[in-house]
């Protein structure tokens, strides 16, 4: 049993964006956290994996948002950044944020890749990565709430958040033995998470030499596709690339009705194909990736991160790109950075919220 | 054209370049962007349509006489509940207090009603609907209501601020039961010279609350058993009931 040490710490279970927003906020406030993520490195879906010594983004193609305080913490990223990237687009295709090209959105990318910004967030931060938790339990006193590893060792803390897809977050919840008690605030928990799902992405990165032709655009919607939604010209991000990348994204549907095939890789290549050229149906070598939730459908996320309080005084926040307005990678490090503000703040409402006005003038 | 728009018309000429650093956190900056006679059935009103620089909302001010450059405005702050003001939803009181903050403000010399648009973007509504979902599930709500953004008042202050600014209102008397209100529009930049209480008549579907007392503060149990719930910022007032706070806070304080 580790405890975490220091004024009231915090376990923030999974280190994309919401988690390490929420976990850079309370550590910069001073608070011990310690951020849990079952996978090798951070960020989630705002993913930069190298490949043939080269950063290829592969899920998160490009940041992008209005947020003052977000666009403040894009700007800190000592990366080297290239603003309004993509700056040509074709087709009149549904990108999966429409609201990135709205006026007055700021779109971004970083030439390291756009993991750079959740690895900026990542920095001094008590990480532990390849930490998979298992499931919650009470904490060894009353007012603390524990993990349970994968591998047998546990933690506990008074706060643990979890910056989860809500599947996952259910999938948590649904393991953790926890005592009647706690039934009425994990019945709201997993009511909210019941009310959204998250929507897959089959994706190909695939590589091509530099002697293939070049698509004069950085990202192409194309509007007569059924298979692919999105297509970047991922190499163009890169200084001096050794190769042609390209990153194919397919559409929500396609890819929640071919997530259980076997080639489904193939047939995103053959559709690359049709829709840019026999060229782009044979890179010269490529990698297909599942991202089984890769967003929150527009329209469907809450307001606000969720910080329940148990009995016994323990809380359990939730936070995630379903916890803000608008999702993406903007909404989860709102989210995050929200939450840690109510952790901080101590606040447990007795009252409901607009009770809370009454209170006020009482 | 009515004489009344006239000035209006001055100032959505005059907003037609304006651009400044905004109000509050979200920087919100707003425009008057149109505006035109809107005779009601409780009286009449100029509609001004403002524009605003941060989300597809816009927002409406109901106005009632000269209020341009005009002092002790009374000004009633109202955020849209569709359910509530269109559906006639006995969930809230939303709809009477709209109404009677109409004729309220139709009944004086001047006035201002701000329509405050808080359910835009799809996210309010279908939150909205969630959150009674879960009320009716009968499960703890209050985490759940905060989650689902039910409700975060941030915003309308600083949004009925530049409103009031773009209006050249002077100063204003508040048309609410909530005193915390008026400090929050004042960090703004607002002059608040008053209070006016929001008190609206007892009928078929508000009684209850003269007959019940609330549990919690501001929680009362309307008869159909459901949970009747505030959603303007201020907590309902129905004439002849016990003001919730202390006994003086129903006196206009000015």
């Amino acid at each position: 049993m580790i405890v975490p040490t220091g004024e009231s710490p915090a376990i923030v279970v999974g280190a994309g964006l919401a988690g390490l927003s929420c976990a850079r906020a309370l550590a910069d406030a001073g608070r011990a956290v310690i951020v849990l993520e079952r996978a090798r490195g951070v960020g989630g879906r705002c993913a930069t994996r190298r490949v043939h010594d080269q950063a290829v983004d592969f899920g998160v193609l490009f940041l992008h948002g209005r947020d003052l305080a977000f666009l403040a913490a894009l700007d800190a990223v000592p990366a080297t950044a290239l603003p309004g990237w993509p700056a040509v687009i074709l087709g009149a295709g549904r990108p999966c944020q429409p609201q990135a090209f709205a006026p007055g959105e700021r779109r971004l990318a970083f030439a390291e890749g756009v993991s750079a910004f959740p690895k900026h967030l990542a920095r001094g931060l008590d990480l532990r990565t390849s930490a998979r938790v298992l499931s919650l339990a009470a904490g060894p006193g009353r007012g603390s709430l524990g993990v349970e590893l994968e591998g047998g060792g546990s933690l506990s803390a008074p706060t643990v958040v979890l910056a989860l897809a809500a599947e996952q977050a259910l999938a948590l919840l649904a393991a953790s033995p926890l005592s009647a008690p706690f039934a009425p605030a994990l019945d709201t928990a997993r009511t909210l998470l019941g009310m959204v799902r998250s929507r897959p992405c089959l994706t190909v990165l695939a590589g091509y030499p530099l002697s293939a032709p070049a698509p004069p655009w950085d990202i192409h919607y194309p509007e007569a596709s059924r298979v692919l939604q999105a297509v970047a010209h991922e190499s163009t991000k890169r200084v001096d690339p050794a190769y042609r990348a390209m990153v194919y994204q397919a559409s929500p549907r396609w890819s929640h009705e071919h997530l259980g095939d076997a080639d489904w890789a193939g047939a995103m290549l053959a559709e690359a194909g049709r829709l840019l050229g026999p060229w782009a149906s044979a890179p010269t070598f490529f990698e297909p990736h599942r991202w089984r939730y890769a967003r929150t459908e527009l329209g469907a996320e809450l307001a606000a991160p969720l910080l329940l309080t148990l009995p016994g005084g323990a809380r359990l926040g939730l936070a995630g790109e379903l916890f803000a307005p608008g999702g993406g990678v903007e909404g989860a490090w709102i989210s995050g950075r929200r939450l840690a503000k109510r952790i901080l703040e101590d606040e447990r409402p007795d009252v409901a919220p607009r009770g809370a006005t009454a209170e006020e003038t009482g | 054209m009515s004489e009344a728009t006239e000035p209006f018309r001055r100032l959505v000429e005059r907003d037609q370049d304006h651009d400044c650093d905004g109000y509050g956190p979200a920087q919100v900056c707003v425009r008057v962007a149109a505006v035109a006679d809107l005779p009601t059935r409780v009286g009449h009103f100029q509609i001004v349509a403002f524009y605003n620089n941060r989300d597809a909302k816009e927002h409406i001010a109901m106005v009632h006489g000269d209020v341009i450059g005009a002092a002790d405005v009374p000004t009633r702050l109202h955020s849209e509940c569709l359910t509530g003001d269109v559906m006639g939803s006995l969930r809230c009181d939303c709809r009477d207090q709209l109404q009677e903050g109409l004729k309220l403000i139709a009944s004086m010399d001047r006035g201002i009603l701000l329509y405050l648009r808080q359910e835009g973007r799809g996210i309010g509504l279908i939150n909205k609907v969630r959150a009674y979902a879960l009320q009716d599930l009968g499960l703890d709500t209050v985490e759940a209501n905060i989650a689902l953004g039910f409700r975060d008042d941030e915003r309308d202050y600083a949004v009925a601020a530049h409103m009031l600014k773009s209006l050249n209102v002077t100063s204003v008397r508040l048309i609410t039961n909530n005193p915390n209100k008026i400090k929050q529009l004042t960090q703004y930049g607002v002059a608040v010279t008053g209070r006016i209480p929001h008190v609206i008549p007892p009928n078929d579907h508000n009684r209850f609350y003269l007959e019940t007392k609330a549990k919690r503060s501001g929680h009362y149990i309307d008869y159909a058993g459901k949970p009747r719930l505030v959603e303007q910022s201020d907590e309902v007032m129905v004439d002849g009931m016990p003001a919730p706070g202390e006994a003086g806070e129903r006196k206009p304080s000015s």
